[in-house]
């Protein structure tokens, strides 16, 4: 009477939704609060001189503690490292979805930090990319003070 | 296999709310703090034993996250994840990798941040841990008014409402024994800096006026739903012995499942153990640590223990389980004072799981708490009397996951 | 409460939410349905296993110590023994909600009533299932008390056809 090979599936039959709110830590709360300022902060190690942006308060290379004293204000401009173009995103159940325009997303260096962002590509076509180039930061027009504030990076024309 | 001690130990002050810091810089607060007790640099650590219970704060692979904040680039890292008893695996986990002969310095770190759910406490982690299940009730037409009876029971305590009422009912134990625990720990709790509840000359009558949350639990019982981090370096014997004054040795462990998984089996049906404080892995587990440790007398051979006790039932029956009283009479000691910083087997000096909880992080700070008292490291909680053999005890899931740890001041 | 308190800088938060109910779907097997089916017709079913000849209400597939197959169904009496009970703190309206509804409100307990959560061995059983225990004041519950499964008036095939169970009057 034992019936295992039959399978039931089951869905919440509620809304179920956990909710998460990560805390950043003070480091990360300046860079983000200085983005209203249209800056973007980085940190250099005291130590062996690598600068991290977003700033952290411990190195990743030699562990070396980090403060607000070593906090240095970056350009803003940088070369593309690498990038890709989006075609597709997920639904969130499981799908594909087109995308109604291709998103651009590049590997970036700034000029006087030595880790890498990744950040979306804008005012450019996904044809266009070259590694190498060189790019600089498009801010919302109001900077509220949120990740959000750096918009994307576009090729410095000329 | 070679022998193993622990050198140095590092907590982070543990709170409802460290909203101060975020998880990488919690993790490595409590590593760099080991790395400096124990004055080992990064650079000679060898391998790694992390772990959390992840659901509790959403981050899916923490390691990915913590590898640089904590030392570990470029070294082996293993994620250990056993529920409750997560931090004694983490521990086992670091210990097993220096006992092999693999690695000569290894760190075990665990933690929990619960206040990076939305959700108060714990509630986020338990929704998930037991969802499957529920939804196959709930698929397979359970009725709201049972819901209610488990929800209003659950909620709060689960099964440890259940396993404390077995206990009580065999051994005689009442609220009164709960009342006292809870108050222990909490005084306890106020001398160890890094402790969550902090209640300096908490008394039984103080925890008794707290309000019923599902008889025999008040809400002053109940654990606190914590965030914060420990870890501690283990080294291979004569790294142990020229770097460290009085290292904590490992001397024996073990960690036995039960059957199950929480208070019903997969598939929400029934599991074949009828009494919830009966916890034969918590037996079997200290037979076989005791045995590996030399320890033949434990009511006679241990000189305090850290136990795993979110609930204060819990520290006494698995007090018995672990051999320190006589089976039911653990709350008749409690009585005499036995439980005690002067009594003949203090346990959990440092206020235990029942005024710190950090999920992860407390089965590892059950183990680190032995090793303090070893060391002599314990400050304000330290036990006035020399400590030749500790056993701590971590406990996850509701009958399934148990560690036991035996350290000691010698390795022999 | 007099605990000591400890102040602390909230930083900012990068909030993000896991919709768990709307991305995920979950197996079962149908064990439990047959169980349910059984209540239909006020059987109470378990599995047997063939190594240590334990039964196990509701079925599972396997025996959690042998880890042997249990493919053979028993049926357990109606009748057996509280081995555990928990008591609730009184309900009160607005206080306790479940799944976001209020129990109070939906007619099911009255206000100030205190659920009795038991566990109950059914004699043929060896192990528990939990329920509710009605009929009873709370103070007169006990450890070995006799009890008999409550039936739904209108059984549907669904695990509330075992209503809760009460009291054995001899």
């Amino acid at each position: 009477m034992s019936s295992q090979s039959e399978i039931v599936l089951t869905r919440a039959p509620v809304p179920l939704v956990f909710g998460f709110q990560w805390s950043v830590g003070e480091m990360m709360e300046k860079f983000i609060k200085t983005l209203a300022d249209k800056k973007i902060l980085g940190a250099k190690c005291p130590q062996c001189g690598y600068v991290y942006v977003p700033p952290r308060r411990r190195c990743g290379k030699c562990y070396a503690k980090v403060g607000e004293e070593n906090l240095t204000e970056l350009s803003g401009k940088g070369t593309l490292l690498s990038y890709t173009t989006a075609y597709v995103e997920l639904d969130g159940v499981g799908n594909f979805r087109e995308l109604d325009k291709p998103k651009a997303i590049g590997a970036i260096k700034l000029e006087g930090a030595d880790s890498t962002i990744f950040m979306p590509l804008g005012e450019v076509k996904p044809g266009d990319l070259k590694e190498g180039m060189k790019v600089e930061v498009a801010w919302r027009e109001k900077t509220e003070g949120e990740l959000d504030d750096i918009e994307y990076f576009r090729p410095v024309k000329g | 296999m070679r022998n193993v001690a622990i050198i140095g130990c590092g907590q982070t002050k543990h709170s409802g709310r460290r909203r101060d810091v975020n998880l990488a810089e919690m993790v490595g607060d409590a590593v760099w703090n080991a790395l400096e007790d124990a004055q080992v640099s990064p650079l000679e650590v060898d391998a790694f034993a992390v772990g959390n219970m992840q659901g509790f704060g959403g981050v899916a692979q923490p390691e990915q996250w913590l590898g640089d904040w904590i030392g570990a680039s470029g070294k082996p890292v293993l994620r250990i994840t056993t529920g409750g008893s997560t931090g004694g695996s983490v521990a086992h986990g670091a210990f097993y990798a220096v006992a092999s002969g693999l690695y000569d310095i290894a760190v075990a770190t665990a933690w929990e941040k619960h206040s990076d759910s939305k959700e108060p406490g714990a509630t986020t982690g338990l929704g998930h841990v037991g969802l499957g299940n529920m939804l196959n009730l709930v698929n397979c037409g359970v009725g709201f008014k049972h819901l209610l009876s488990m929800f209003v029971v659950g909620a709060a305590a689960g099964v440890a409402c259940y396993q404390a009422m077995y206990y009580m009912h065999r051994s005689g134990c009442r609220v009164e024994h709960l009342d006292m625990v809870a108050a222990k720990d909490r005084r306890n709790a106020a001398k160890n800096k890094y402790a969550h509840l902090q209640w300096p000359g908490c008394t039984p009558e103080d925890i008794a006026k707290t309000e019923w949350i599902a008889y025999p639990f008040r809400y002053g019982h109940i654990c606190p739903a914590s965030d914060g981090a420990s870890a501690m370096v283990l080294a291979r014997e004569d790294i142990a012995k020229k770097r460290c004054k009085k290292p904590a040795w490992v001397k024996g462990l073990a960690a036995y499942s039960d059957e199950e998984n929480q208070i019903m089996s997969e598939g929400a049906g029934g599991i074949g153990i009828l009494d919830a404080s009966q916890q034969i892995g918590a037996t079997m587990s200290a037979i076989k640590a005791y045995k590996m440790a030399g320890i033949n007398d434990p009511q006679k051979e241990i000189d305090l223990a850290e136990i795993y006790q979110p609930f204060p039932s819990q520290e006494l029956l698995f007090a018995e389980r672990l051999g320190l009283f006589d089976e039911g009479k653990a709350w008749q000691a409690l009585e005499k004072g036995e439980m005690d910083i002067n009594g003949r087997i203090p346990c959990d000096l440092s206020g235990g799981v029942n005024a710190t909880n950090a999920i992860g992080s407390s089965a590892l700070q059950r183990i680190l708490e032995c090793a303090l008292q070893i060391m002599g490291k314990a400050e304000e909680h330290q036990v006035p009397k020399e400590v030749h053999n500790a056993v701590a005890h971590g406990w996850g899931g509701a009958t399934n996951y148990i560690t036991v740890t035996v350290l000691g001041d010698s390795p022999y | 409460m007099p605990y000591v308190k400890e102040q602390r800088k909230e930083t900012m938060s990068v909030e993000a939410d896991w919709d768990v109910g709307g991305s995920t779907t979950w197996k079962h097997s149908t064990l439990l349905q047959e169980y349910a089916y059984g209540l239909k017709v006020k059987k109470i079913i378990g599995s047997l296993c063939p190594g240590c000849g334990k039964v196990i209400v509701p079925p599972r597939n396997i025996c959690g110590r042998c880890h042997r197959k249990m493919d053979e169904r028993v049926v357990v009496s109606d009748i057996g023994s509280v081995t555990c009970f928990v008591i609730s703190a009184p309900v009160i309206k607005g206080k306790t909600r479940v799944m976001g509804m209020d129990p109070v409100e939906m007619g099911l307990v009255t206000e100030g009533e205190r659920v009795i959560s038991v566990y109950v061995k059914f004699d043929g059983a060896d192990s528990n299932i939990d329920t509710e225990l009605i009929g009873v004041n709370p103070e007169e519950v006990h450890v070995g008390m006799r009890v008999k499964a409550v039936w739904a008036k209108e059984p549907q095939g669904k695990l509330s056809d075992l209503e809760a169970v009460e009291p054995l009057k001899d």
